[in-house]
């Protein structure tokens, strides 16, 4: 709640380019204030006690297509959920740009693929995408019950948009999420994020 | 080469495109419509066995469409490929060419926008009878975006090869020589890097002497080091470029490859070790500064005895005498005068900043290896030192010394006019400033123009606060006149400097021609030296100055510098060439061959320490050594083969060529003069 991004970071953050890692591992994530496909206002702090994990979002990236069309990110979604972490997907595409949904875009995008994440939230202007420096769709971001960081990076270690390339991936997502539940560290708590770039405001 | 559509494949793609059509339609792609065109194309299409063979993926993305280099950056994939190839035939991994930079909206990415070629090399098993067919299938899947979407596409490319003697067709190697150029060179010395809070620090091995723009940048390969999106600082330090960057996290070993910013890339390995903060070019370049400072101090202030500056300054300063004013009043015309010389000068030299920062975009980094320049340069050099000698004079406008005269509360505006109108004086001298600051950055310019402007503005600054040299004053003279003619000298020097220069650059016909463009320049100014004599007005000759001028330097663009073939070389050495080897065998010659490039340190030091000794040079010539040496700055594709072939991916290369032997001797990488010298003798 103290460590909202401030308006004037988020001007700072629009104009220049975004940097990576603004999120280090270990150390306490920024927190954000987000509206979701239904309205309500989501604020990161307010899962202080249960991880979390930020899911970045494009529904016309074919990476993405890739883990929905097979039903991988919605597995993932759940088995996350069930182990009693929240998951946030953050779509970060500007208006006008591929991916972009509305408010009612979004709702269909989470019905149409049985998605299964706690809320789809929207982030038009890119703030929050810049912010926690997401650079592709999918890219991964998990934040423990103490609000530190512990993982970014890739959803898995099969950089591929074919969908067969799949099956014996390593979920870093999920793996994450067993060490952090375990109170053991994450043993691979960085990777470098593979998909589509995310589709900022120019 | 051939690209099959088996049916099945073409109902995958189709299907895949409905898919995609269902899920976004901005990705949708009608089936066989890539934007991204594949061809394979073997070096050979008869390789024999047990050899190697080159194949080629000659890729073109559409207009506004870009491929990814292995490391893609913050976003997009690499290649990658799905062999099905016959028993015992395997393949090397994907050979990429040197990549570009796109950053869309903050995020990096390295690609190629236009057509690039990746290779992949085959083994060929021996054993294998000559008409053996080698049908080789791949599947590439390859990520080909625009600046707004993404489209993984798929190739399913084959050829089938038969075994054969390995022979290349003209048209192949010419393909495949063209190709190869993009590829990154090996550097053939490893780096060094630094990482620390949150700053990595690249050392790379980089002769002094090897081009560097302000393009330069090190792409990286290793994960996970470097921040990809942020700006690189890139500087040279001795035989060192050093690149400065953000760092994302900490790493064991750093690969990539080091672009110069000329088109050019290179492999190359950094291990961690200390690399020294850029401080210290910075430090260096204070001293420099200092330098400057001085010598336009000195220049500035022997223009105060131009014959235009002379008589504004004594005017001035005789009525300040005159007039036997309070001290300070005197003091505060002194420094009036001084902030009008200085700012006019600044103005001028802000302008002249300005027009060299125009020509930085348009690459003034290697001007002065472009003869052009130099011609320029050297008649800009041959005039001042024939107008000092007094061939010919500058006019000085009329209104100067009566402006200068009066006025005795403008002091300011005096410096102000002093400063401006003494520029046809100056200007020869701000040429040569003009010159210095095209090679230092903006500061140490600016710096230079002030030391100009406080050395013109310093006679009478002392005037004004040192009474007693107001009284002795040196009256104007002959002695001038001589003074002036002794300073040709030192410039008629800096003209053969040049002269030398240029014959370095275009050889012995391009120094020729440089020199009849003086001669004919000096002749021009001596027409005007006559017809100012006579009191004729001689706009005309100036225009056929200019003429000469533009003449020449379009003359000395034309000139090649004549082919080194069988020319000699630094120490007695002859160009490499296949054939050139291939006679001094025939002969039962002993031959020492030897392959570097300007950008290969280790080259260097070897050459320096040992290959052009003395000692060395004696021994080979005793002992009948023909010395060839192959120049692959450039990355010749002809003497790449050629070192290929002898297992180096690049220079240096080293061959010891006993007499009457058909094979050579691969000497190490590090050579010493003992090892050369005894060399004829083993």
């Amino acid at each position: 709640m103290t460590r909202l991004i401030p308006v004037a970071a988020i001007l700072a953050f629009a104009l220049a380019a975004p940097s990576a890692a603004e999120q280090a591992n270990g150390k306490a994530a920024t927190d954000f204030k987000l509206t979701d496909a239904s309205g309500k206002t989501v604020q990161l702090s307010d899962y202080r006690g249960k991880p979390v994990v930020l899911e970045w979002n494009n529904p016309g990236c074919p990476f993405v297509q890739r883990h929905y069309d097979s039903g991988n990110m919605q597995k993932t979604q759940a088995t996350a959920k069930a182990g009693g972490a929240v998951w946030l997907t953050i779509n970060s595409g500007a208006p006008g740009k591929q991916g972009h949904l509305d408010a009612a875009g979004a709702r269909k995008f989470v019905t149409d693929k049985k998605a299964a994440p706690t809320h789809y939230l929207l982030d038009p202007k890119g703030v929050v995408g810049k912010g926690y420096a997401a650079k592709t769709t999918p890219h991964i971001y998990i934040i423990d019950a103490a609000g530190v960081v512990r993982y970014q990076g890739a959803i898995d270690d099969k950089p591929a948009a074919r969908p067969e390339a799949m099956g014996a991936a390593r979920n870093h997502a999920l793996a994450a999420l067993n060490e952090i539940k375990a109170g053991k560290p994450v043993s691979v708590a960085q990777t470098q994020p593979y998909g589509c770039s995310v589709k900022y405001a120019d | 080469m051939h690209r099959y559509a088996f049916a099945f494949v073409t109902w995958l793609v189709v299907g895949l495109a409905c898919l995609l059509a269902s899920a976004a339609p901005a990705a949708a792609q009608p089936a066989g419509a890539n934007n991204l065109a594949v061809e394979l194309v073997a070096e050979t299409d008869m390789p024999a066995p047990g050899s190697d063979v080159t194949l080629a993926f000659a890729a073109t993305p559409d207009p506004g469409w870009h491929g990814y280099w292995k490391n893609p950056g913050d976003a997009g994939l690499e290649t990658r490929l799905d062999w099905q190839l016959p028993r015992g035939v395997t393949a090397s991994d994907l050979a990429y060419p040197v990549p570009t930079r796109l950053l869309i909206a903050g995020i990096m990415n390295y690609v190629y926008k236009g057509p690039f070629t990746q290779f992949a090399t085959l083994k060929i098993p021996a054993g294998l009878a000559p008409g053996t067919p080698l049908p080789i299938r791949v599947r590439a899947d390859y990520l080909v975006c625009t600046d707004e979407v993404c489209v993984p596409e798929t190739e399913n490319l084959s050829l089938t090869l038969t075994v054969g003697d390995g022979t290349i067709t003209a048209e192949r190697r010419a393909r495949f020589d063209q190709w190869r150029r993009a590829l990154p060179k090996p550097l053939g010395s490893e780096g060094k890097f630094a990482i620390a809070d949150g700053i990595a620090r690249i050392a790379i091995p980089w002769p002094a002497g090897a081009p560097l723009t302000d393009e330069a940048y090190f792409y990286p390969l290793t994960p996970l080091a470097l921040t990809y999106n942020a700006p690189q600082k890139v500087t040279r330090d001795g035989d060192m470029a050093v690149i400065e960057t953000k760092a994302t996290g900490s790493v064991l070993r750093l690969d990539g490859v080091f672009a110069p910013g000329n088109g050019q890339g290179f492999g190359v390995t950094a291990m961690p070790g200390t690399v020294a903060a850029s401080a210290a070019p910075d430090a260096i370049d204070w001293s420099a500064a200092l330098v400057a400072l001085g010598g336009a101090l000195l220049g500035g202030l022997i223009l105060n005895i131009m014959p235009c500056v002379f008589p504004i300054l004594s005017l001035k300063a005789l009525s300040l005498a005159k007039s036997g004013t309070s001290e300070r009043h005197a003091r505060a015309e002194a420094l009036a005068y001084t902030a009008g010389v200085v700012l006019v000068v600044l103005a001028l030299g802000g302008a002249m900043l300005g027009l060299r920062a125009a020509g930085a975009s348009v690459g003034w980094a290697f001007q002065l290896t472009d003869a052009r320049v130099i011609l320029f340069l050297l008649l800009l050099v041959l005039a001042i030192a024939l107008n000092l000698a007094g061939l010919f004079e500058l006019m000085t406008p009329r209104f100067a010394g009566k402006l200068a005269g009066e006025g005795s509360g403008g002091a300011f505006m005096t410096g102000a006019l002093a400063a401006f109108i003494a520029t046809p004086c100056t200007g020869p001298f701000m040429g040569v400033a003009l010159g210095a600051t095209l090679v230092l950055p903006w500061y140490l310019g600016l710096l230079i123009f002030l030391g100009l402007g406080l050395g013109l503005a310093l006679p009478f600054l002392l005037l004004g606060f040192v009474p007693a040299l107001r009284r002795a004053l040196p009256r104007p003279g002959a002695w001038m006149d001589t003074f002036r003619k002794i300073l040709s000298v030192p410039m008629f020097l800096t003209a053969i400097a040049l002269a030398w220069v240029l014959g370095g650059l275009k050889g012995v016909n391009g120094m020729a021609l440089g020199l009849i463009v003086a001669l004919g320049f000096a002749v021009v100014l001596w027409l005007v030296g006559r017809r100012q004599m006579r009191g004729v007005g001689n706009g005309a000759a100036w225009i056929a100055a200019a003429a000469v001028t533009v003449a020449g330097i379009w003359a000395i663009s034309t000139i090649e510098k004549p082919a080194s073939a069988g020319q000699v070389e630094k120490g007695g050495a002859e160009p490499f060439t296949e054939a050139r080897l291939a006679a001094l065998q025939a002969e039962g010659k002993p031959v020492f061959a030897y392959f570097t490039a300007d950008w290969c340190v280790t080259c260097k030091v070897n050459e320096k320490a040992a290959i052009e000794t003395d000692a060395v040079r004696q021994a080979f010539q005793k002992a009948g050594v023909t010395v060839l040496v192959g120049d692959w700055t450039d990355g010749n594709p002809q003497l790449g083969r050629f070192i290929e072939r002898h297992n180096r991916a690049g220079v240096p290369l080293y061959l010891w060529y006993p007499k009457g032997s058909r094979e050579p001797q691969v000497l190490p990488q590090v050579l010493s003069q003992g090892m050369l010298v005894a060399l004829p003798g083993g």
